[in-house]
């Protein structure tokens, strides 16, 4: 008996919701929201980016290679790495750097607050300059690093690798200070290379040579206005345009179409990961890992570690990681970053450092070096095996070891 | 700028217990010293003060149970005036029929008092306490100084000291003890007790205060932790005069050593100079300088209000704003006519610390209630009759009480404005129920919310411990992470109130170890 009267309610008429149901009083008629299927989203979902440029750099693209840059996707490969190269060497290459996280920081107390966010002071920048920024944590390992624009007397532009906006805002307590995330709101643009002027002069700015290291100025390009800074970390002649990502397509373009005299072309990342590798910068998420992503903390690095001592200003009021960093400065570095050249023409994989018979450290990312004929690599060694006599070698994948010399960095030198 | 600035070897903010009791040593150390204080009054929150007229009353803290003899003999306090009323009160579990558990430091009476309810936790309290007494002694070293600082090297004496204690204690009481640091109060004594009366009294004794629930994990550890600082003092009890008399004996003695303090005189900023204190800045712009400063403030006032996030590392601020603190404790002074009638009490219960908490359930439920911003239908609470051992706080025949309430919320559905009669009516009414001639006794009462507590005692969130006492919040973790030393991460500023280790409670511990922190650091230097 019970079971039929539950089949009846099975198999009624199923319930009608609508606004004039008599199951709902006077007034109360469900939102038909409630009723709607939600879409069901996996719970890793991943969420591809793509920058402002991607439609142009999908259309640039003829091997179809993308990559990823923190989230985004951004081309691996236009063309092929041997003609981007001899372009971003010989000529000029154009490339995609939205991805970089950038953060406005303005307010009344923006210089204090950032005097102590980064590991120097920042008073002393002037504005349309740009620093190099360290960010350090407590325990004085780098969170991450960037430029610094100061574009203002109390506005501020941080670029950096990856994004840290909590960590700016728990520095941010007790300051009048203002932090927002702006990254989606800047697209970026690296022109390199020694013709890279003349593009720019091409595309109507008047003397971007004049432009010292680190300077930076508001131009207006087919008039667009646009952010020419002197910064970037291929080495060389280098500029980063930084616009609204509207206007990003239409610059990308324009830079190609007048350049293509002086023989432009777009550089994917792995070109680019070459050129900074032969200006011997070390890579966050590469050659080292910020602070607050490394699971083992052997990984991440201090600003002494990368030979970024020179970045550090620690005779001065408390900033993040001081206490930490003068307690390095004092005991010296445990481990370093070093570059190394190797005569290995078929670039083989490397991976531990050796000296005699001891390990002393591991290649963190090398590259095969177009332009110094030789395999150039950056390590992480121990400290004290740096004045090793026994000289250095690194085992290649199969197990042999061949030997390698310690180099200065830069490895590539421009005139 | 400096001209007409005052000078000082050492300046103090707070004259409550701590800061007095910092003070004294740094006078002792033949250092000039001024303690600063808003209020008009020394004691903090250890003061007495009239409900009305002729009664006299522990406004705030009621009783004294962690306070070490040593500070008593240093300060020389029994000469500027310090007496006891007493100093070993009984602890008593209210029943409602008067089958009360009246727990004194005879072990054979509380065994046959709680035997009396339950056959079989009589000897199960036999065991519990013996084993309490061994934790007590195991915890002790590290109430005995300041914590070694987080990350440098534990200094091997300690180190061996716990490890010795660890292994004498055996590997039966060692798995126990390992197993009660994370337990709530009610797994543990559920394991051993089967009398609601005893579980219900030991867990209102395990959470008073420090806004937990005798379910919620860590507070078993927290009775242990209680009574290893009541270990560090001389029982438990109240001087003449209240526990306003310590701070005054406090303050007499430090103004014979020569500190002087000023009070009406409210700090609002330590100055810091080249990552250095400086001095001290008052509300009306006065400049006291000195070459260091103690602050019996709480940690998050101090150092994030006094002396302003920038000058800490960003993560030292965050560590610092992230300090519980909610305050949940609520205190009633009722005047009273006479002495109210309590069943079968002697003059042992009269004179002891009542506890009104029938069971754990009930002292449960008080707490969900504050987490929800309610106030609880049944409040649970410790009460005193100061007038009892101390007649002078009364007129002759009448008498005084004094009521702490934990698990009251900071901020209450409605407002405390509104609620302030509900509790007052709850509070009388859970009264009766044990003292039912309370109600025509009142002659006068009043009642401190957290918030008020807050007002007059300027502790962030009203917490009279400056922080919660839990696990996380103790030891090397208090006031936090890398600072349990007393010095504030600001050369030259030092941590001398309750939340700094051993924690609060009237022990004066950390306003001593922070001057002699302060003592032997200045003086390297």
């Amino acid at each position: 008996m019970t079971e039929r009267q539950g089949d009846q309610t099975l198999s009624g008429d199923t319930i009608d919701v609508s606004r004039d149901s008599p199951l709902n009083g006077a007034g109360i008629a469900p939102d038909p929201a409630w009723f709607e299927q939600s879409v069901v989203e996996p719970p890793f979902a991943c969420h591809v980016l793509t920058t402002p440029l991607h439609l142009d750099a999908a259309s640039e693209s003829k091997t179809n290679s993308w990559t990823d840059w923190a989230g985004y996707t951004v081309a691996d490969i236009y063309t092929s790495v041997e003609q981007e190269y001899d372009a971003l060497r010989t000529r000029a290459g154009l490339s995609d750097i939205s991805p970089l996280v950038k953060y406005r920081v303005s307010g009344r107390e923006s210089v204090p607050f950032l005097d102590r966010l980064l590991t120097r002071t920042v008073g002393a920048l002037d504005t349309d300059r740009a620093a190099r920024a360290v960010l350090c944590a407590g325990d004085g390992n780098i969170i991450t690093q960037g430029m610094l624009f100061r574009l203002a007397d109390e506005e501020f532009r941080l670029v950096v690798r990856s994004s840290h906006l909590d960590w700016l805002e728990q520095s941010a307590l007790g300051f009048a200070v203002q932090v927002e995330d702006v990254s989606g709101t800047i697209a970026g643009l690296s022109l390199a290379g020694p013709s890279a002027a003349k593009v720019l002069t091409s595309a109507g700015m008047e003397k971007p040579e004049a432009l010292s290291k680190g300077q930076a100025v508001w131009v207006q390009l087919g008039g667009m206005p646009v952010y020419v800074s002197r910064t970037g970390m291929l080495g060389g002649m280098e500029y980063e345009l930084w616009s609204d990502p509207s206007d990003a397509s239409v610059l990308w373009r324009r830079l190609l179409d007048v350049g293509h005299r002086q023989g432009v072309k777009p550089v994917g990342a792995a070109v680019r990961d070459i050129a900074r590798l032969e200006n011997g910068v070390a890579l966050e998420g590469v050659d080292y890992l910020s602070t607050f992503t490394a699971l083992d903390s052997a990984d991440s690095r201090t600003p002494y570690d990368l030979s970024l001592g020179g970045l550090v200003d620690l005779e001065r009021t408390v900033f993040n990681g001081q206490k930490a960093l003068s307690v390095i400065a004092e005991k010296g570095s445990a481990r370093v970053l070093v570059g190394l050249e190797l005569d290995l023409a078929d670039g083989a994989p490397i991976g531990s450092v050796c000296t005699g018979e001891r390990r002393i450290g591991q290649v963190k990312s090398h590259a095969w070096s177009q332009s110094l004929q030789c395999v150039v690599a950056l390590a992480v060694i121990d400290a004290s095996a740096l004045g090793a006599s026994d000289g250095f070698s690194v085992e290649t994948g199969s197990g042999a070891r061949r030997p390698v010399k310690l180099a200065k960095r830069p490895f590539l030198r421009f005139s | 700028m400096s001209e007409d600035a005052l000078r000082y070897d050492a300046i103090v903010i707070g004259a409550g217990h701590n800061g007095l009791v910092s003070a004294g040593y740094l006078a002792k150390a033949g250092k000039s010293v001024v303690v600063l204080d808003a209020a008009e009054l020394v004691g903090g929150a250890a003061r007495t003060a009239e409900i009305s007229p002729d009664y006299q009353v522990s406004t705030a803290a009621h009783l004294v149970s962690s306070f070490p003899r040593r500070i008593e003999k240093d300060l020389k306090l029994s000469k500027h005036g310090l007496s006891w009323a007493t100093k070993d009160m009984a602890t008593v579990a209210l029943d409602r029929d008067g089958k009360h558990i009246t727990l004194s430091s005879g072990r054979k009476n509380d065994q046959l008092t709680i035997a009396a309810h339950v056959t079989r936790d009589g000897d199960a309290w036999k065991q519990f306490d013996a084993r309490m007494r061994k934790y007590v002694k195991l915890l002790a070293p590290l109430l005995e100084g300041p914590m070694p600082e987080m990350g440098s090297e534990v200094p091997a004496k300690l180190a061996n000291m716990m490890a010795l204690r660890l292994e004498k204690l055996g590997p039966a009481d060692l798995r126990t003890f390992l197993q009660l640091m994370p337990s709530s109060i009610a797994a543990l004594l559920d394991r051993n007790f089967e009398g609601d009366l005893i579980k219900g009294a030991l867990s209102l004794d395990a959470t008073l205060g420090h806004h937990t629930g005798p379910h919620t994990p860590g507070t078993a550890f927290s009775l242990v932790y209680k009574r290893a600082l009541e270990a560090m003092g001389q029982g438990v009890g109240y001087p003449i005069g209240g526990t306003g008399a310590l701070t005054e004996a406090l303050a007499t003695s430090a103004e014979a050593a020569g500190v002087r303090i000023r009070l009406e005189s409210p700090v609002i900023q330590i100055i810091i100079e080249d990552g250095r204190t400086r001095g001290v800045q008052l509300e009306d712009g006065t400049v006291f300088e000195a070459p260091f400063v103690m602050s019996s403030a709480d940690p998050k006032t101090t150092c994030l209000g006094l002396v302003g996030a920038r000058h800490f590392e960003a993560p030292v601020a965050t560590h610092l704003r992230r300090i519980r603190m909610n305050g949940t404790t609520a205190k009633v002074n009722l005047a009273l006519e006479g002495l109210p009638t309590f069943e079968n009490f002697t003059d042992k219960e009269y004179g002891g610390r009542l506890l009104i908490a029938p069971d754990m359930g009930t002292v449960e439920r008080s707490f969900t209630a504050a987490k929800r911003g309610e106030l609880t239908l049944e409040p649970v609470m410790e009460l005193v009759i100061p007038s009892y051992h101390d007649p002078r706080l009364a007129p002759m025949g009448h008498h005084v009480m004094s009521i702490v309430l934990p698990n009251m919320p900071y901020a209450v559905d409605g407002g405390w404005e509104a609620q302030r009669d509900t509790l007052m009516k709850r509070v009388i009414d859970t009264l009766r129920e044990y003292a039912p001639d309370i109600s025509h006794k009142i002659i006068a009462g009043e009642l401190l919310t957290p918030p008020e507590l807050e007002d007059s005692y300027g502790v962030s969130g009203g917490h009279w411990h400056q922080g919660n006492m839990s696990f996380d919040q103790l030891l090397a973790f208090r006031p936090a992470p890398g600072m349990a030393n007393y010095k504030g991460s600001v050369d030259g500023l030092y941590l001398c109130g309750a939340g700094s280790h051993p924690g609060g409670g009237l022990s004066g511990l950390p306003g001593k170890f922070a001057a002699e922190t302060a003592l032997a650091t200045e003086k390297t230097k």
